[in-house]
């Protein structure tokens, strides 16, 4: 399935008619589980993910391979940031069987973990544990993005203390790694069509701030192009902040005015619309 | 299940100290500054010897005939095994792969597999019946940290090293040569990746340390891997999570990697040309090979 690339430098419209610094429509939900503490679902695209947080308590039996970030489990200072991600066989267009101890699985889950553990205060909770399960129950591009941003959206649901959303999205390149042309456009959030063809990262920034928590790059491209990439990345980093803050703010919002949760103390004087 | 043994509040209190306040690390070493890189070869073909300060790492590189996976029929197969023993270090067990193995065993895989610095076309024989499996096996000998690094250069190294036995094709008969009938010849070699691992300190990761030993590793708050061949290009990143950095330091990193990466590369030809140079007794090389002169990159 090869991509029309000569049509990109035509109209500079990219398959699926967007732009290249335009993100795909970002939808989400957060508290989304009633039995959960906290709880979220994201779309970006069509790439669909849930997220359930439970925690921080008690560590439960420790299981052979947990994908243990941010300390050593029960005995540690810190909680303990426990990752474990399900990806449905029905998400992508090959049903392909995935085993318990796959590797790929297993350094997104870490991954996950580490960044989520630098940004969450996990000092607060000595000897506990935080459960983060995500579901991903459609495939189409920029999945590790996608999975960091319903975990942050769900331990901001779970009330757990953290410096700032970790928000993340992917940048690619419009040319390949071989052709050295100058005039490359760099892509801002990729979908699987384009993920397959182009060099491309995944960048997950803290905050509005310029910091990068997670940067994973798996394809060939000319170390020239990073920079443009990693500069829309984070460009883009800023945007899904904004996007998820607007999530989370409507939420309150609505609880407030549902009457779920009582007004605080600093809200009084804000308009509820 | 034995958890590793990790220093004590003083000792990093005193690392931490040294480094922010002195600018100075426990082993003398500039920021940037690798520890001493050795690379010996075994006497065979595709062995490879790899010490880094005190981190040492064996590769062999091994070649077997079999029938290629059904859905890449014009494939040969390569695959790179990893295994931390206890022999390495004592929280290593045996078949219970920690986080520290999967995450070596990807990074290997993205850099050099994906990368394609293996031409596994050339690895095919006939079509959908009979390929060349190479297979790498990466030992860890003694772990005193940044094992991806050391890792990745001993791969290319015995992957460079190594020769298959010689075939021909004649009416449908496939025949595999003994190295005494015709000498064994190199791999389709396209391009030699290295890794370069960054290890962060401070509160937000502002000092950068290259080739990390296993203390400064217990220590530290975030790292990056890069992967880059000499002709600058990047084959992989990996900072999978840590406390956040700079973008900007990012960018300065990957540059001083590739002058890094340059060196590596450098040191590997050398070697790898001493090594032919010795293997070479009589001058009869040139003649027995059957090959055409092909550029390496």
């Amino acid at each position: 399935m090869p991509l029309d690339t000569s049509a990109y430098s035509l109209a500079l419209l990219r398959v699926d008619g967007r732009r290249w610094n335009e993100l795909r429509r970002i939808h989400a939900q957060i508290r989304t589980q009633a039995a959960a503490d906290g709880s979220s679902y994201l779309e970006m695209g069509h790439t669909k993910v849930m997220c359930v947080v439970n925690g921080p308590s008690e560590p439960g039996p420790r299981r052979g391979a947990t994908s243990g970030g941010g300390g050593g489990g029960g005995q540690s200072k810190n909680a303990e940031v426990a990752v474990n991600i399900v990806i449905a066989g029905f998400s992508s267009v090959d049903r392909k069987r995935r085993g318990r101890g796959d590797k790929h699985i297993l350094e997104l889950q870490s991954t996950i973990s580490q960044a989520l553990a630098a940004s969450l205060h996990t000092h607060l909770f000595p000897h506990s544990t935080i459960n983060i399960s995500l579901h991903v129950l459609s495939q189409d591009g920029s999945l590790l993005a996608a999975l960091i941003n319903a975990a942050t959206l769900a331990c901001v649901d779970a009330g757990i203390p953290m410096t700032d959303y970790v928000a993340a999205c992917t940048a690619g390149s419009t040319s390949t790694y071989a052709a050295n042309d100058e005039g490359a456009d760099p892509l801002l959030d990729m979908n699987h069509q384009e993920e397959q063809e182009l060099p491309g990262l995944t960048v997950a920034t803290l905050g509005d701030s310029d910091r990068v928590a997670v940067l994973v790059c798996e394809s060939r491209v000319q170390v020239s192009r990073l920079e443009g990439m990693l500069a829309v990345g984070v460009d883009g980093c800023k945007q899904v902040r904004e996007i998820l803050d607007r999530v989370v703010r409507e939420k309150g919002i609505k609880m407030i005015q549902e009457g779920t949760v009582e007004r605080g103390v600093g809200l009084n004087d804000m308009e509820l619309d | 299940m034995p958890r590793e043994a990790e220093p004590s509040a003083n000792e990093k209190a005193f690392l931490l100290k040294a480094l922010q306040d002195e600018q100075i690390r426990l082993d003398g070493r500039e920021f940037d500054q690798y520890r001493p890189l050795e690379l010996t070869f075994g006497d065979e073909y595709g062995v490879a010897n790899v010490s880094l300060g005190k981190t040492k790492i064996l590769a062999k590189a091994s070649a077997e005939v079999t029938v290629p996976f059904a859905d890449r029929p014009l494939d040969g197969i390569f695959t790179i095994a990893t295994e931390l023993s206890p022999m390495a270090a004592p929280h290593f067990e045996v078949n219970r792969p920690t986080e520290t193995e999967v995450l070596l065993s990807r990074l290997l895989e993205k850099t050099v597999r994906r990368s394609g610095a293996l031409d596994t076309e050339s690895l095919c024989l006939v079509a959908g019946q009979k390929c060349w499996s190479v297979r790498v096996d990466v030992h860890v000998l003694s772990h005193d940290g940044n094992l991806t690094d050391a890792a990745c250069f001993a791969v290319v190294a015995a992957l460079r090293h190594f020769r298959k036995p010689d075939t021909s094709m004649e009416n449908g008969v496939l025949t595999v040569y003994t190295p005494a009938e015709r000498e064994p010849v190199p791999l389709g070699w396209l391009h030699s990746p290295f890794c370069v691992t960054w290890s962060f300190f401070g509160e937000e990761g502002e000092t950068a340390l290259l080739d990390a030993d296993w203390m400064e590793e217990q220590v530290r708050v975030a790292s990056v891997t890069i992967s880059l061949n000499r002709h600058g290009e990047i084959c992989q990143i990996a900072k999978l999570g840590g406390v956040p950095v700079e973008a900007v330091a990012l960018l300065q990193c990957t540059s001083v990697a590739l002058t890094k990466v340059k060196e590596f590369s450098t040191y590997l030809d050398d070697k790898l040309a001493e090594d032919a140079k010795r293997r070479d007794k009589g001058g009869f090389m040139a003649e027995l090979r059957a090959e055409n002169d092909r550029i390496v990159g």
